[in-house]
């Protein structure tokens, strides 16, 4: 076999079927299915579908659509921009891995949609606390992190207490940081855009693009720190609940 | 002159003249032309051509582009013959071009059945050529040939049914009167062969089996019933001895690839080398490079074959760069192992034994969990092809550098479905990868210069006689090196990924460096 990586990147979108061929009674194929999401999925989405950095799955809101057929196309092709990447494997394996998230699903009806809003917490004075606080980065106008507008239909609100708690522990590929400083002395920081062999370009925390060539840059760095600070000492441990009811109770 | 004498001589100019097994055997004295995927029987993808240099490279200059119409890799090698170029095109078309302006003469376009199992693409890495013929593998699993003045389909023989999971991606290779070509399907339990067709019938004339089975050598190293779905492609294209008569074919995993309890024993002949004797198919050796495979590394890489002295005698050998992280040097008459040593990272084997059999580090199987190992999936190096410079003495490689996590998982054979009994993963492990164009001392493996890659290539290198190695990118850079220093002298971002092999050529005398790219086929000269 060639290159593993490139076809996980190309996927298996050729569905021939709008709908799961399995249906929940299939004992069988949900063992199956369990099975190849513990290899593939689990460790973005936990084995609960609500424990990891990925999109939470014990829920029934789907960002990039929740019928059959956008469900295999999602696990075959991945999402564009994001980390789930595709799969390169076979059709009627992704339609059982379908299915075992639909056991999923439907064990998280009792417990609602993503993150729970009435866990504790003031989502009036949290939304005003984020907008003083995370709103410059964390809009829909910003450029610098993820718009959180609707992040509460798909983390779990432990998930977003470790992202404002510990925000280093784990950083979206999507926004990694970089630091270069280039021949003439000048420090740069922010966002990276692409790189290649001779050339680096990133939107720096002005929101400016900047393209350097590599032989312009005294130092390159890629620190293990998100851009994002830690509120563990900024916020108490109320001012994070009321963050998290604001965030938890947002769009659906 | 006469209207009727400028036709004859117009006709007379433009005139092919037969490709003909004497000028195959003596490819490389005619480095106007490149007649074979890697250039020449002995596989070492050198130019003789000597007009690029490093003083004038950066006069480097585009003079074509050919834009296919295609979103699959493109995975091809051209060959030229006295200024028409021959290229394939994913999933198995042919198109010939004027080599001058990169204007399309004919194209073959093939009708394929649907969804023919290919684990990597629908692709396709070039033809080969004799008398007016070209011949060329399908993803269908067919071998076919074409007039090389029209493209007119000539015959066309089915190798085996591809809905098994075989096909044909690599350029066959001509040896005399037959056309030879071997299977992919490597993920899909196949049973890999290489096979030789009449150049003039399509006949098949012999098959060699790449997986032992009843009655035949090796078949006590699979366990049971493993055999019939013991994977070891073909994939890339073979070399030539015309001296010894035998052609050189890596072989690649064994199925399924990261679970091998289903097919215990050392599994012949996958992950080698075999010998075969070109008229008659049969083994005259083999040389295994990694028993017992569970870590998909294919040996499908270019077998090179060198006349040098090893060890105070001139010796006739094969060297490779292969996939599981060491390079190795056998004797091409015997098989016999004279040399190895690792050109990556690796941690698999504590080393190699006297007999060229690596001694296996302890804990290094595919796991449930994930195991990580070095090299990865992709391999120390992988498919794409190195070179060597008589000029400079040194071997060039594009060398990978990074680990994998290996996951083993179930094996259950289902006809024309994946075999693969787990999966492996780079992006769960530490980002350490990166990759290099190094050059080796041919004898020893030894590392005389490395230029670093960002992101390990999947491109081949091309050395000329002028003194650069050519070489593409993953972040899409054609770069020319110095082939003494290994130092960056010219590059050009081309705007897509470089998945396949250089070549170089003259047309009305001067030199051309030629490249897939993308979807694009660019053509360099000076300026």
């Amino acid at each position: 076999m060639r290159l593993l990586l490139a076809l996980l990147a190309l996927g298996a979108s050729a569905q021939t079927r709008e709908t799961n061929p399995y249906a929940l009674t299939d004992r069988d194929a949900l063992a199956k299915g369990r099975q190849l999401y513990s290899f593939y999925c689990v460790f973005c989405h936990g084995m609960d579908g609500a424990s990891g950095r990925g999109s939470q799955l014990a829920s029934s809101y789907r960002k990039h659509g929740s019928s059959d057929r956008e469900m295999y196309r999602t696990i075959a092709d991945g999402v564009p921009g994001t980390e789930m990447s595709g799969h390169w494997i076979e059709e009627d394996e992704i339609w059982k891995i379908v299915l075992f998230v639909r056991q999923i699903e439907q064990n998280a009806s009792g417990r609602g949609q993503g993150c729970r809003a009435d866990a504790g917490g003031d989502p009036v004075r949290g939304a005003a606390l984020f907008q003083h606080a995370c709103g410059s980065c964390h809009s829909a106008a910003s450029r610098l992190g993820p718009d959180l507008a609707a992040i509460g239909a798909t983390r779990s609100r432990e998930h977003l207490r470790e992202s404002i708690v510990e925000p280093d522990k784990v950083i979206s590929r999507v926004f990694r940081a970089v630091r270069v400083r280039t021949n003439q002395g000048e420090a740069v920081h922010g966002l990276l855009l692409n790189q290649d062999q001779y050339t680096l370009h990133l939107l720096d925390v002005r929101e400016q693009i900047r393209s350097f060539q590599r032989s312009a840059l005294a130092e390159v760095v890629f620190p293990k720190e998100s851009l994002m600070p830690s509120f563990a000492k900024s916020f108490s441990a109320g001012e994070i609940d009321d963050v998290l009811a604001h965030l938890c109770g947002g769009k659906r | 002159m006469t209207g009727r004498l400028l036709l004859a001589a117009l006709v007379a100019q433009v005139a092919v003249a037969q490709v003909t097994q004497a000028q195959l055997v003596d490819a490389a004295k005619t480095p106007r032309n490149w007649l074979m995927y890697s250039g020449d029987y002995r596989s070492q993808r050198h130019s003789g051509l000597t007009a690029l240099t490093p003083a004038n490279v950066k006069d480097l200059d585009l003079k074509w582009v050919y834009q296919a119409k295609i979103v699959e890799k493109f995975e091809t090698t051209p060959l030229v013959v006295d200024g028409v170029m021959y290229i394939t095109l994913p999933p198995s078309d042919v198109v010939a071009l004027d080599a001058a302006t990169g204007v399309r003469l004919w194209e073959y376009k093939r009708s394929m059945p649907p969804r023919p199992q290919v684990c990597c693409g629908q692709v396709n890495r070039g033809v080969a050529i004799q008398g007016d013929r070209l011949f060329a593998a399908t993803v269908d699993a067919h071998v076919i040939a074409l007039d090389r003045k029209t493209g007119r389909l000539l015959w066309d023989t089915e190798m085996i049914d591809y809905r098994t999971g075989y096909s044909g991606t690599h350029a066959p290779l001509v040896v005399k009167d037959k056309v030879l070509v071997g299977v992919a399907g490597g993920e899909y339990g196949i049973r890999g062969f290489i096979d030789a067709y009449d150049i003039a019938t399509g006949q098949r004339k012999w098959r060699f089996y790449t997986v032992a089975g009843p009655g035949e050598f090796g078949r006590e190293t699979w366990a049971g019933d493993s055999w019939k779905t013991g994977g070891s492609s073909v994939w890339i294209t073979g070399s030539y001895d015309p001296e010894l008569n035998l052609t050189y074919w890596g072989t690649g995993n064994p199925g399924p690839d990261w679970n091998g309890d289903v097919r215990l024993g050392d599994n012949l002949f996958s992950c080698s080398v075999v010998a075969l004797d070109a008229d008659t198919g049969q083994r005259k050796w083999h040389f295994q490079f990694t028993p017992h495979d569970e870590h998909d590394w294919d040996a499908t890489q270019i077998m090179m074959l060198l006349d040098r002295p090893v060890r105070g005698q001139n010796r006739k050998v094969l060297v490779t760069a292969n996939r599981n992280g060491f390079y190795y040097v056998l004797d091409r008459a015997t098989g016999e192992f004279l040399h190895g040593r690792p050109f990556v990272k690796q941690t698999w084997a504590v080393g190699l034994d006297e007999r060229g059999r690596p001694v296996r580090a302890p804990g290094k199987d595919p796991t449930p969990e994930g195991n990580h190992v070095y090299p990865g999936v992709a391999g120390g190096t992988n498919w794409s092809s190195p070179s060597y410079s008589p000029i400079t003495d040194l071997f060039y490689v594009t060398a990978r550098e990074g680990g994998s996590l290996y996951f083993k998982g179930e094996a259950d054979y289902k006809p024309g479905r994946r075999f693969q009994g787990g999966f492996a993963n780079n992006e769960r492990v530490s980002g350490d990868w990166y990759g290099a164009v190094r050059a080796l001392d041919p004898s020893t493996g030894e590392r005389k210069w490395e230029h670093k890659l960002r992101i390990p290539s999947i491109a081949g290198v091309l050395s000329t006689a002028g003194g650069l190695v050519f070489v593409g990118t993953e972040d899409g850079y054609f770069k020319a090196l110095d082939a003494s220093s290994g130092s960056d002298l010219w590059h050009l971002n081309l705007g897509g990924r470089v998945r396949a092999s250089p070549m170089s050529f003259a047309v009305d005398g001067e030199q051309r460096v030629a490249i897939a790219a993308g979807s694009g086929l660019f053509v360099f000269g000076l300026r």
